[in-house]
C-alpha cells in the first residue's frame, strides 16, 4: 500500500514576522484520485493553507507537518515542490510582461526534467497544442505575455493550462472560481474535470468560498474551515448544507470545541 | 551637479550700499543681527549663479542689475488697522483665523483670532520672535541649508531679511480657518526679503494662504521670499502661494517643507504675475508615514519667465510624495521646471510620483522640462512622466461650434487643464480664491 | 555644401545643445598622447594632407577641451590617460597570445558556447578565419548593387571625394572632448556607402569585414545612406571583449538621405575596467529614418547617448537601448533627438537594469527648435533594480520652443517582485532562473528587435549574470 498523495498534520502557521496564527492545527488527508473541497468564510485561512503548502516565503510554519508521497514537503524550496509533484493555481496569479507563456511553460518542464533529457521544441509544441485543444485554448493564447493585461478569467484559464503542461499529482486550486462570470466558471470546472479523467491519480485540492462550483466538479469530500482549523468533514452533501444554512451553525460548533 | 566652477560673479552683485551700514540702521535683538551677518559673509563668498550652472541654465539674471536695487529696511510700525485694499480682499475671501499684511516687504499688520491665541497659537513677526524665541528662529530658519546651486540667493534673503512672521501651532490644535497674508509692493527699485516660519506641532493642522500682490512697477524691483514649514509627528499643513505680482517684479521664493512620522504636507504655488518667477521648492520627508504633496499652476504671457525647481526628498522608508506641476504659456512666455525625486539608501517602500504638464498656446512660447530620479533604494514605486503640447483641437473645436470664438474656448480649456491640479486643495475657500485669481489673469 | 550649414545652424561645434561643461579652458600636457604621435598616426597610415591638418586641429581642441563634469565619475581617467597608447599598430595589437587572456574571460566564453575561432578574435588575439568565406560571396552581391564596405582607412584611401564630403560633417571635432581626441588619433571603423534606391537585405556586419584592423579604441565609422537606399548595419558582440586597454572612445557619423532608412545595431560588453565614451549621431534627412539600437554591458563607465538629428521634413528617429550596469559599473546612457524640420517624429525607449553596486542613468535630451511644426516625440525610459544597494537615475531634458510640439516622457523604476518569484518558482524554476526569466521579460520590447543570434546570446548572458545574483 502506497503512502496517500497528500497528508497534512497538526499544521501551524502565521505570517512571517507576526504573532498571530492564521493556521492553527489542520489535519487532512488526500489520497490519489481524490477531490477535495475545502470551504470556508472570508479570513478562515483557506488561502493561508493553499499557500503553505507552496512554500510561500511570507508564512511561517511554526508547528506540523505536510508529507507528499510520505515525503516531507516543508524543508523544500517553492520550486522543489513544484517538481515533486505541488501545483497551486493562484487566486492572484502574477504579471510577467515580456515573457510570453509557451516560453515560460518551456522552461518549467526543462526545468522538471534536468538538462539531459531537455525537451525539444517541437517535442514541447506538440504537447503544448494537444493540451490547449484538450481546454478549448484559443491558438494565440500561448503567444502573450504571462498574465500581462489579462482579464480575471483569462488568468484563471492560464492557471488551468498551466496545470494541464505541468502534469501535477497535486492540485491546489485557490478560489479559482472567484471572480468569474458563469461561462468561465463552466470552461474552469471543465478542465479541471477532463484534467482528473485524464489523470485517473491526479489529487485535487479546491479551495472556495462558493458552492456554486461544486455542482460543476464533483467533490468526493468536503471540509469546513473555520478559525484556521478543519471544523467539519464529510461527503459532498455537506456543501448544499452550507449553501443552504451558511457558515454560522459552524461557527458556533468551532466555538464549543 | 558641479556648481562651485561657475564663473565667480561676486563683484557684479556686491550692491553698492554698504551692509554694515545696513546692519547698523536696524533696530532688532542681536541674535538676530548676527545672524545676519553670518549669512552676509557666506553671501559674499559665494559666486552668482549664472547659466553655466545646471540649475540656472535656463533662467537670466544676469539680466537683474542687483546694484541698482535698494534693500529694504524693516520697520516696527505695526498698525493696528486692517489697510484698507487688504479688508477689500479679504472681505470677498471667506473665514480667516489671522492675517499678516506687508507693505514693501515689511511687516505692517499681524492679527490672529482670541481663541486661538488663547489657545497657545502664536502668529507674530519675526522681529517679536526673535525677542521671544531666538532659539527656534535659530534651528528652524538660519540653520537651514538650502542646496549649492540656491545658497547664493538664501544667504541674501537672510541677511537682508526685511520682515517675515512666525506661525507656531502648539500640539493637538487645529485651526478653523486659513492664514491670510499679504505681501504688497509699492515703491519701485526695491529690494525686499520676507520669511514665513511655521511650526506646527505634533498632531497640530494649519492653512496657510500668502498673497504677493502690486501694479506694474517702472523700476526693476525683487522679492525674495523664503518659507520653512516644519511638521512634526501626524501635523498637517497646507501650504499655498498665490504670485500675482505686477510687470517690473522679479520673485524668487525658496520653500523649504520637512514632514516627519504621519506628517502630511501640502504646497501649492499659483505662478500669474511678475517679469520673472522662480520657486525651489523642496520637501524632505524625514519620517515613516510622512506625506507631501506638491502642486503648482502658472499662466504665463507677454515675455514672462517661470521657473520651477523641487526637490522630493525621501530619506525615510515608508513615505508618499506626489508632485503635480501644470504650466500655460501664450505670447513669448517660456517656462522651465526641473524636479528631482531622490529617494535615500535605505528609503524602501517609497512611493514618489513626478507629473509637469505643459499647454503651448502661441507660436514663440517654449517650455523646458527636465524631470530627474535619483533612486537608491530597490523597494520603491517611482515613476515622473512630463509632457508638452496644445490645447487638444477637437476639444476646441467641439466649444468654438458652440459659440466661442478660439481665444475664449482656448482660455475655458486651459481652465479645465489647470482644474486637476486645484481640485487637489482640500480647503474651499482657498481654491475659490485662486480660481477667481486665474481667471482675472487668463481674462475668461 | 548644405551639409554644412545645417551643422553650422544647429551649432553643432559649440557644444551648445549638450550637457552644460565649464569653458574654463585646462592646459594639460598629456604623456601618452602629443602631436607627434598625432603625425605619426597619420604617416604611417600614408594620409593625404587634409587628414593630417584635421587631426592636429582636433589634437589641439581636445588639449584646450576640459573634461566634462557632468555623467559619470571621470576623476581617475586623467590618469588612465597619461598611461595609455593611443596608436597601436595592426602588429603590435596581435602580439598578445590567449595565454594572456584571463581565466575569468575564458571561462565565460565557454559559458556562451562562442565558437573557438571567434573567441580569440573577441579576446583580440587573433583574426576572424572562418567568416571570410561567407564574406566574399555578400562582398561580390555588394559590389554588382555599388555598395561600398570597407575599413574606415581604405575608405579614405579609395574613395577619397566621397569620403572628404562627409567626415566630420556630423560630429565635427569640436563637438566635445573625447569627439576631439578621436578626431586626432582615431583608427580602425568602417566606411560605409549605400547608393541611391539600393536595398541591402543581409545586415552589414563589421564581424564579416576582412583585412581590416580590429575594432580599435578609437574606431571611427562614416556611413552614407543615398537617397531611398535601405540597410542595417550591425556591430559588436555580447560577449564580453577583453582588451589590456582601459580607454575606448569612437564616433560614429551617419547620414541618412532622402527618404533613407537605415538601422544601426550595437551591442557591447567590454571588460570592467574599461571607460567607453562614445559619440554616435546621425544627419536625418526629409522622409528617412534612422534607427540606433544599442546596447550596453560591461566597462566600468560607458557614456553614450545615440542622436538622431532630425533635419528633414517628415524624417523620424529611433532609439532603442538597453543598458546592464553589474556591480561597481556605472552606465550613463541614453539618446538625443533634436528636431529641426516640420513633420519630425521621434521614439526613444530605454531599459536599464542595475545590480550589486551597479548605477544605470539615463540621459537624454529632447529638442524641438522654433518652425519644426507638428513634431512628436515619445520618451519611455524603465529601470529595473535588483538589489538593495543598486541605483538608478532620469535626467531627461525636454526643450520645446514649437508649441505644435506633441512631447511625452514616461519613466517607471520597479523592483523584481516577490509575488513575480514566488509565483515562477511555483512551477518549478529555480530563483536564478525565475529571476533571469523576468529580467529578460522586462527587456523583451528592445531585445525583440535585435538579429536572432544577439538575442540568444544576450538571453544567455543574463542568465549567466543571474546565477551570481542569487544568493
Amino acid at each position: 500500500m502506497s503512502a496517500p498523495l497528500l497528508v497534512i498534520q497538526d499544521l501551524h502557521a502565521k505570517v512571517a514576522g507576526e504573532d498571530l496564527e492564521i493556521l492553527n492545527g489542520v489535519d487532512l488527508t488526500v489520497e490519489h484520485g481524490q477531490v477535495h473541497a475545502l470551504m470556508g468564510p472570508n479570513g478562515s485561512g483557506k488561502s493561508t493553507l493553499a499557500k503553505v503548502i507552496a512554500g510561500h516565503p511570507g508564512y511561517e510554519v511554526t508547528k506540523g507537518e505536510i508529507l507528499l508521497n510520505g515525503e516531507a514537503l516543508l524543508d523544500l524550496e517553492p520550486d522543489e515542490r513544484s517538481r515533486a509533484g505541488v501545483f497551486l493555481a493562484f487566486q492572484y496569479p502574477a504579471e510577467v510582461p515580456g515573457v510570453s507563456i509557451a516560453n515560460f511553460l518551456r522552461t518549467a518542464m526543462n526545468a522538471r526534467v534536468g538538462d539531459e533529457d531537455e525537451m525539444d521544441i517541437f517535442a514541447f509544441q506538440e504537447r503544448l497544442t494537444e493540451k490547449m485543444e484538450l481546454l478549448k485554448v484559443d491558438e494565440g493564447f500561448a503567444s502573450r505575455y504571462l498574465n500581462d493585461g489579462f482579464s480575471g478569467g483569462e488568468k484563471k484559464r492560464n492557471e488551468v493550462l498551466q496545470m494541464a503542461v505541468l502534469e501535477p499529482a497535486l492540485a491546489v486550486l485557490d478560489e479559482t472560481d472567484s471572480g468569474l462570470d458563469i461561462d468561465a466558471l463552466k470552461i474552469v470546472a471543465n478542465g479541471v474535470n477532463t484534467l482528473s479523467s485524464e489523470d485517473a491519480s491526479l489529487g485535487v485540492l479546491l479551495i472556495t468560498h462558493y458552492q456554486r462550483i461544486l455542482t460543476y466538479i464533483n467533490a468526493d469530500h468536503v471540509h469546513v474551515m473555520i478559525g484556521g482549523r478543519i471544523v467539519e468533514s464529510a461527503g459532498p452533501e455537506l456543501a448544499n448544507k452550507l449553501e443552504a444554512k451558511g457558515y454560522d451553525w459552524l461557527h458556533q460548533a468551532a466555538a464549543t470545541v | 551637479m558641479n556648481n562651485t566652477t561657475a564663473a565667480a560673479r561676486t563683484d557684479a552683485v556686491l550692491p553698492k550700499w554698504n551692509f554694515a551700514q545696513f546692519a547698523s540702521e536696524l533696530t532688532e535683538p542681536a541674535p538676530l543681527t548676527s545672524a545676519r551677518k553670518a549669512a552676509w559673509k557666506r553671501y559674499s563668498e559665494l559666486p552668482f549663479p549664472t547659466r553655466k550652472v545646471e540649475e540656472w541654465r535656463y533662467t537670466d539674471i544676469s539680466t537683474i542689475d542687483f546694484e541698482l536695487l535698494t534693500p529694504a529696511i524693516r520697520t516696527e510700525e505695526i498698525d493696528e488697522e486692517l489697510p484698507a485694499d487688504v479688508r477689500e480682499i479679504l472681505s470677498q475671501s471667506g473665514d480667516r483665523a489671522g492675517v499678516v499684511v506687508y507693505q514693501d516687504g515689511c511687516v505692517v499688520h499681524v492679527e490672529l483670532d482670541q481663541v486661538l491665541a488663547d489657545a497657545g497659537v502664536i502668529l507674530c513677526s519675526l522681529a517679536q520672535a526673535a525677542e521671544n524665541h531666538p532659539e527656534l528662529l535659530q534651528q528652524a530658519l538660519f540653520e537651514t541649508r538650502p542646496s549649492t546651486a540656491e545658497e547664493k540667493l538664501w544667504t541674501l534673503h537672510l541677511a537682508i531679511l526685511s520682515g517675515g512672521y512666525l506661525l507656531h501651532v502648539p500640539p493637538g490644535v487645529e485651526l478653523p480657518a486659513p492664514i491670510h497674508t499679504f505681501n504688497t509692493l509699492k515703491t519701485p527699485g526695491l529690494l525686499t526679503s520676507t520669511h514665513s516660519l511655521i511650526m506646527m506641532e505634533k498632531s497640530a493642522r494649519a492653512a496657510v494662504i500668502e498673497e504677493f500682490i502690486s501694479e506694474d512697477l517702472d523700476e526693476q524691483t525683487v522679492s525674495l521670499h523664503g518659507a520653512s514649514v516644519h511638521c512634526k509627528d501626524s501635523a498637517g499643513i497646507e501650504y499655498v502661494t498665490v504670485q500675482q505680482y505686477g510687470r517690473g517684479v522679479a520673485h524668487f521664493s525658496t520653500q523649504h517643507t520637512v514632514a516627519h512620522h504621519n506628517a502630511k504636507s501640502i504646497t501649492f504655488n499659483v505662478g500669474l504675475g511678475a517679469d520673472l518667477s522662480r520657486a525651489d521648492v523642496t520637501s524632505r520627508l524625514l519620517g515613516p508615514g510622512s506625506d507631501s504633496e506638491m502642486l503648482a499652476l502658472w499662466f504665463g504671457d507677454a515675455q514672462q519667465h517661470f521657473d520651477h525647481h523641487t526637490l522630493q526628498h525621501h530619506k525615510a522608508p515608508h513615505a508618499h510624495s506626489d508632485l503635480l506641476f501644470k504650466g500655460a504659456l501664450t505670447d513669448k512666455a517660456s517656462s522651465v521646471f526641473r524636479g528631482l525625486i531622490q529617494v535615500d539608501v535605505g528609503a524602501q517602500l517609497t512611493d514618489a510620483y513626478q507629473t509637469n504638464r505643459n499647454l503651448l498656446l502661441s507660436e514663440g512660447s517654449h517650455a523646458t522640462a527636465l524631470p530627474n530620479l535619483e533612486i537608491e533604494a530597490d523597494d520603491v514605486r517611482c515613476s515622473h512622466g512630463a509632457t508638452i503640447g496644445q490645447v487638444d483641437n477637437t476639444q476646441l473645436f467641439y466649444l468654438m461650434s458652440r459659440g466661442l470664438t478660439q481665444r475664449q474656448a482656448e482660455r475655458l480649456l486651459v481652465f479645465g487643464f489647470f482644474d486637476e491640479v486645484l481640485g487637489r486643495l482640500p480647503m474651499a475657500g482657498v481654491r475659490e480664491r485662486i480660481r477667481g485669481a486665474i481667471e482675472e489673469k487668463i481674462g475668461l | 555644401m548644405p551639409q554644412n550649414e545645417t551643422i553650422k545652424e544647429l551649432g553643432l561645434d559649440e557644444y551648445k545643445y549638450d550637457f552644460v561643461t565649464d569653458d574654463k579652458p585646462v592646459f594639460r600636457a598629456v604623456p601618452g598622447l602629443s602631436e607627434e604621435i598625432v603625425r605619426q598616426i597619420s604617416a604611417h597610415k600614408e594620409e593625404p594632407e587634409w587628414m593630417l591638418e584635421f587631426r592636429l586641429k582636433a589634437y589641439e581642441i581636445y588639449e584646450s577641451k576640459p573634461m566634462p563634469e557632468w555623467g559619470g565619475d571621470l576623476s581617475t581617467l586623467e590618469a588612465t590617460l597619461d598611461n595609455i597608447y593611443f596608436y597601436l599598430k595592426p602588429q603590435d595589437q596581435m602580439e598578445r597570445s590567449w595565454d594572456d587572456v584571463p581565466q575569468e574571460i575564458k571561462d565565460t566564453f565557454d559559458k556562451l558556447g562562442i565558437p573557438e575561432a571567434e573567441r580569440k578574435a573577441l579576446a583580440g588575439v587573433g583574426a576572424q578565419y572562418e567568416s571570410e568565406m561567407v564574406y566574399h560571396s555578400l562582398k561580390e552581391q555588394w559590389e554588382e548593387q555599388g555598395v561600398i564596405f570597407d575599413s574606415i582607412e581604405d575608405g579614405l584611401r579609395n574613395h577619397p571625394d566621397l569620403f572628404k564630403q562627409y567626415f566630420a560633417t556630423v560630429i565635427p571635432q569640436a563637438d566635445n572632448k573625447f569627439s576631439a581626441l578621436n578626431s586626432a588619433v582615431w583608427s580602425g571603423g568602417s566606411f560605409v556607402y549605400i547608393p541611391k534606391g539600393v536595398k541591402v537585405e543581409i545586415p552589414l556586419q563589421a564581424y564579416f569585414r576582412v583585412n581590416s584592423e580590429r575594432m580599435g579604441q578609437f574606431e571611427r565609422t562614416l556611413i552614407i545612406v543615398d537617397e531611398g537606399a535601405d540597410a542595417h548595419y550591425v556591430e559588436g558582440c555580447t560577449a564580453p571583449v577583453y582588451t589590456t586597454e582601459s580607454f575606448h572612445s569612437g564616433v560614429i557619423e551617419i547620414i541618412v538621405k532622402k527618404g533613407g532608412n537605415f538601422r544601426y545595431t550595437t551591442i557591447q560588453n567590454w571588460s570592467n575596467n574599461m571607460y567607453n565614451l562614445v559619440t554616435q549621431r546621425a544627419m536625418v534627412h526629409e522622409d528617412a529614418k534612422m534607427e540606433w539600437l544599442d546596447g550596453n554591458l560591461g566597462s566600468k563607465l560607458t557614456m553614450k547617448y545615440p542622436s538622431c538629428y532630425l533635419v528633414g521634413e517628415g524624417a523620424h528617429g529611433e532609439i532603442l537601448s538597453i543598458a546592464y550596469a553589474g556591480d561597481g559599473q556605472h552606465q550613463d546612457t541614453g539618446g538625443k533627438v533634436v528636431h529641426a524640420a516640420p513633420h519630425t517624429t521621434s521614439q526613444i525607449t530605454s531599459k536599464s537594469i542595475s545590480r550589486g553596486e551597479g548605477r544605470a542613468s539615463y540621459r537624454g535630451l529632447c529638442k524641438v527648435y522654433d518652425g519644426a511644426l507638428d513634431a512628436k516625440s515619445n520618451v519611455e525610459c524603465d529601470a529595473l533594480l535588483l538589489d538593495e544597494t543598486s541605483r538608478t537615475d532620469t535626467y531627461p531634458y525636454i526643450e520645446i520652443d514649437e508649441n505644435t510640439a506633441s512631447i511625452g516622457h514616461e519613466a517607471t523604476v520597479s523592483k523584481v517582485g516577490d509575488e513575480q518569484i514566488f509565483y515562477l518558482m511555483s512551477r518549478g524554476l529555480d530563483e536564478a532562473e525565475a529571476m533571469a526569466m523576468i529580467v529578460r521579460g522586462f527587456i523583451e520590447p528592445v531585445a525583440k528587435e535585435l538579429p536572432l543570434e544577439y538575442a540568444i546570446e544576450l538571453n544567455r548572458l543574463i542568465e549567466l549574470e543571474m546565477e551570481g545574483s542569487v544568493g
